[in-house]
Formats: C-alpha cells, sequence, structure tokens
C-alpha cells in the first residue's frame, strides 16, 4: 500500500521553529505542514498590507524558515504553511529570496491565491451582523487548492486562510484514490490530529492523578509524524529519541479538540464522522489511527470576519503582599466596585482577583486563608481611550486612597476587535496557484 | 468522587463558542461518568461561570464525553474581560474539579 510520511512543523503563529528543523534533517518526512495562522493572526497582516503592497505575510516567516529550508531541501521535504497569512503572493516572493541566500537556489514555491473573499463580502452569509468596520474576509479553503502544487511537486507551499488540517492532507492528495471520500476523511483527520504540534505528543495533558512530561520533556518537546496509507488510515509517532508521549489519551483528546458534534466535523475538503475512529498502541510512542468516515462535502465555506469597533478594553491589575494579602485584595475589589459600577453597565466590566478567582469565577477551589500575595483585576470595555484612563486612573488612585501597600500596578489596552463567523458558496471561491523560483 | 480523579479534559474555542472534551481513563470510569454527568449536571456547574448552553455528545467508542457552549464567549476569545487571554484554556477544571455520587 502506498504511504506518505508527514510531520507538523508549527501548531501555531508563535510556535518553536527548532522542531520542524529536526523533522526536516531526519530524513523520514515527506512533508511538513506548518500551522501559524490563528484566527486573529491575520489582522496585523490586513493592516500591514494597506500600508505597503508588498508587506502582511507572517512576521516570523525569516526565523522560520532560515534554518527549515536547507534542512528540508537537503532532505527532499516538501513545506506546507499557511504563512502567507494576508499575503501569500508576497509571502512567495520572500520566500524565494530567503531560499536564495540560504544557499537554495532553484526551490519552486507555490503560492496559493484566493482565500481573500473581502470582495466577495456582500456574498456572504454573515452570522451576525457586522457592528463596525469590516477590516477583512477570508474563506477557508480546503487541501484541493493545492492539488496543482503538490502534484506538480511544489518545494514549498505557501497559503493564506485554509483549513489547518488541510496543510497536511494535500500531501496525501497524489495517492488517495478518486471518488471515495473516506481515505480524504481519514487523511484530513490525520492532519486535525498534527495540526496543534505538541497537544497529540503529551503538551497540554495531564493524567488524573496530577502527572504530566517532565520540565525537561516539555522544554524540548518532540513534534507529530504520520505514515499515511492510500486507504487513509496512519501511524502516529515520534522520532527516534524525541521526548513526549503518544498513546490512545493523547490522541482521543487531540482529535475532539475544538470539536463540536463528533459525528459531523466540518471542513472544506469534507465532514467528517469521528464516531468510529479507534486508535490501537502498536509500539512505543506509535499509535495506529482508522476509521473516520466521510459525510459527504460541504457546499459551503466557512468565511472569518473581522470587525473593528470603536474603543479598548483595558485591563488593569494592582497587587498586595504580605500578611492579610488576601483582606486587603478583597477590600481593594469592593472599593473599585464602589468607584466603577456606576460608569458601566455590568457585563462591561469584572473585577476579580488574580490567584483566587479570576479564571474560573464562582467555581473556583476555595482560597487558603493566608495568601503570600494577592492581584486584584479589573476589565472594562470602554468606548474611547478617556473612559480608559479614567479606569487606569481608578486603580492608581488606590496606591495612596486604597488598602496599604497597594503596588505591582500592571496594565494594558486592547482594541476591540470581533471574529464574526460567515459562509460562501465554494463555487464562488476561485483559487489559483502563482510560482516562484529562487534565484 | 472527583470527575478528574478518573478523566482527563481539554478545552477548546471556535469564535463565541467554548468546547470541553472529557475522556475516561478506562471502561470503569466510563461507567460511572456517563449516567452521572448528564447535561443538566453540566450546565448547573457551567452556568456558575459563564453564559451559553451545553449541548452534550456521547461517543462510547473513545469514552468521551463532549460538552459544546454556545455563546459561553460573547465577541471571541479577544473580547474577553477576564484578566489576560485565554482564560478559557482552564475551564475545563469547571468539569474536571466537580464532585458526583460514586
Amino acid at each position: 500500500m502506498q504511504k506518505r510520511v508527514i510531520g507538523c512543523g508549527a501548531g501555531f503563529a508563535g510556535d518553536r521553529t527548532d522542531p520542524a528543523v529536526l523533522l526536516a534533517a531526519s530524513g523520514m518526512v515527506d512533508a511538513i505542514g506548518l500551522e501559524c495562522l490563528a484566527e486573529r493572526t491575520l489582522v496585523p497582516g490586513l493592516r500591514s498590507r494597506k500600508a505597503d503592497p508588498e508587506a502582511g505575510a507572517d512576521p516570523r516567516l525569516k526565523r522560520r524558515l532560515t534554518p527549515l529550508l536547507p534542512a528540508a531541501k537537503a532532505n527532499n521535504c516538501r513545506i506546507i504553511s499557511n504563512l502567507g497569512a494576508a499575503n501569500p503572493r508576497a509571502a512567495g516572493r520572500q520566500i524565494a529570496q530567503l531560499a536564495s541566500e540560504t544557499g537554495c537556489s532553484g526551490l519552486r514555491i507555490a503560492a496559493i491565491i484566493g482565500d481573500d473573499v473581502m470582495t466577495l463580502s456582500d456574498h456572504v452569509d454573515w452570522q451576525e451582523p457586522i457592528d463596525g468596520t469590516l477590516l477583512g474576509a477570508h474563506a477557508y479553503l480546503g487541501a484541493e487548492a493545492m492539488r496543482e502544487a503538490v502534484m506538480d511537486n511544489a518545494d514549498v507551499i505557501v497559503t493564506g486562510r485554509v483549513a489547518d488540517s488541510a496543510l497536511f492532507s494535500a500531501e496525501l492528495l497524489p495517492i488517495l484514490p478518486e471518488g471515495d471520500l473516506d481515505p480524504l476523511a481519514g487523511a484530513t483527520t490525520i492532519g486535525h490530529l498534527l495540526e496543534c504540534s505538541g497537544q497529540v505528543t503529551g503538551g497540554n495533558f495531564e493524567m488524573p492523578d496530577g502527572s504530566s512530561l517532565s520540565a525537561q520533556e516539555f522544554a524540548h518537546l518532540g513534534f507529530p509524524l504520520a505514515h499515511v496509507y492510500e486507504d487513509g488510515s496512519a501511524e502516529i509517532e515520534l522520532l527516534d529519541g524525541a521526548p513526549g508521549r503518544v498513546d490512545i489519551l493523547t490522541c482521543t483528546l487531540q482529535l475532539l479538540y475544538e470539536v463540536h458534534d463528533p459525528s459531523a466535523y466540518i471542513t472544506p475538503d469534507a465532514t467528517l464522522d469521528f464516531t468510529g475512529v479507534r486508535f490501537e498502541e502498536v509500539g512505543h510512542n506509535r499509535v495506529r489511527v482508522t476509521g473516520a468516515k466521510a459525510r459527504g462535502k460541504p457546499t459551503l465555506l466557512k468565511v472569518s470576519g473581522f470587525v473593528e469597533q470603536p474603543g479598548f478594553i483595558v485591563d488593569i491589575e494592582i497587587g498586595y503582599a504580605g500578611t492579610y494579602a488576601l483582606r486587603r485584595g478583597q477590600v481593594s475589589a469592593d472599593a473599585l466596585r464602589l468607584r466603577l459600577e456606576n460608569m458601566f453597565k455590568p457585563e462591561d466590566v469584572r473585577i476579580d482577583l488574580v490567584g483566587v478567582d479570576s479564571t474560573l469565577g464562582a467555581s473556583s477551589l476555595p482560597a487558603p486563608n493566608r495568601m503570600p500575595e494577592v492581584r486584584v483585576h479589573v476589565s472594562a470595555r470602554c468606548p474611547d481611550a478617556e473612559t480608559a484612563m479614567i479606569v487606569e486612573d481608578e486603580v492608581y488612585s488606590l496606591t495612596l486612597s486604597g488598602p496599604a501597600g497597594g503596588g505591582s500596578v500592571r496594565s494594558e489596552r486592547r482594541p476591540s476587535l470581533a471574529v464574526v463567523d460567515g459562509f460562501i458558496d465554494r463555487e464562488l471561491v476561485k483559487t489559483r496557484t502563482e510560482w516562484s523560483v529562487a534565484p | 468522587m472527583r470527575v478528574g480523579s478518573v478523566t482527563i479534559g481539554r478545552s477548546g474555542d471556535k469564535g463565541s463558542t467554548l468546547d470541553l472534551t472529557l475522556v475516561a481513563v478506562d471502561d470503569a470510569a466510563w461507567n460511572w461518568l456517563e449516567p452521572r454527568l448528564t447535561t443538566e449536571r453540566a450546565q448547573q456547574e457551567i452556568s456558575r461561570v459563564m453564559p451559553g448552553t451545553i449541548t452534550r455528545y456521547p461517543v462510547p467508542g473513545l469514552r468521551a464525553l463532549k460538552f459544546v457552549i454556545e455563546d459561553a464567549l460573547p465577541g471571541g476569545v479577544y473580547a474577553t474581560l477576564h484578566a489576560g487571554l485565554h482564560w478559557q484554556k482552564a475551564a475545563i477544571w469547571v468539569l474536571l474539579d466537580m464532585e458526583l455520587e460514586d
């Protein structure tokens, strides 16, 4: 049975850069997928592209690819990534230039164009009203958009918004049978299992007794690779000697991660039914995956719209330490409620204690009576900069007019930005491939 | 018994929807968990912490329960009024720390 081996080199924009180089240098993988584009990651790219038509690719492109391109070239390993962000065309040219500078002349780069559907935004069925300025609208493309690039054997495929799983399943297109969606469903499922890098190899994972990998293992966590067969089954594993764990539990948790109905996980290439997926431990840190089924191919593509709204979220903290710190924090929070409660609607302000209940609110475990330190946190949705400054000043004012010893103040303002989902007829979304060759 | 003493879990999010996954570590754990952690029981606990309505998906073949809470994260994760970003990564402990009858 034919197979291809794919590795995961990144699971989010800021992910570590060294694991991808290890995977490429191993000589074991045919392709490395790097998922580098979260929902909001596109927004700074859209802003910079507005000012400069050559800007808008991922700002970490150079740092990530400088060590990876030579290792991948030496081992005949394809790189597939959404590092193109808001400007895959420009990213293709930047990668060609970088390849040239890193001794990889002749490298062929395919940029996938077409996810930007801003000019089609009237055809998007938005799920919520667009309340503010629409900064951009991007459709989630599937593996199909990369077919030409894979078939023509691109060394690097760079995209904007595509489904994360497609960055991995695209490599399988040449060996998957046409006309049967189940093998593609299998390959897409493997993509879904790989797309969050360390989350399937022991990261973000804890056993019921509180045990997890060690600090040493987390510091050098191996990223996964998968041997994917033409029937859509696969075996997931780590490179020999790479720290981490791949077992039924790590795979099950990642399979269901960010899935809603497990019998109908919608991707651009197929709607996936995970309920029949089975995992089998076939070796140390090696798990066989079978049983994913397709339930048709969606006629609509998901679109993410970014809506800029006026105003800020201000997020500020003040700390208390030493004996009675918790009591001083509680009094401080109550004083802030008295100062701020008339300024905001209840849903636009939040006041709590970091170290006590700022994360899980009323569901938090009981706090001990004596805490060495505590921080009072305030966040408020402010219509303008003046209001944000008033909130910040109210917190600072506690250093003089509040409980003793308040300090260690830290604050930030975040612009108000909403991500709105929509759907578009996939026939309206035309994609194409633009090639660059490293001089 | 504490839910997290026999299950592992993880939080995820898409837009304003929070999803919580629990996986029982063996068949005995699954047979204990599945009938006890009902939609109503989970909704009761979740509603102390966030808005939204739960849909529960049991996946017996994987010994897993999925809880999907629409509009739990109004405006998405970047519009949160929690301290810092991504508080929802810890939201699974709302379920893991629940005590259910033996």
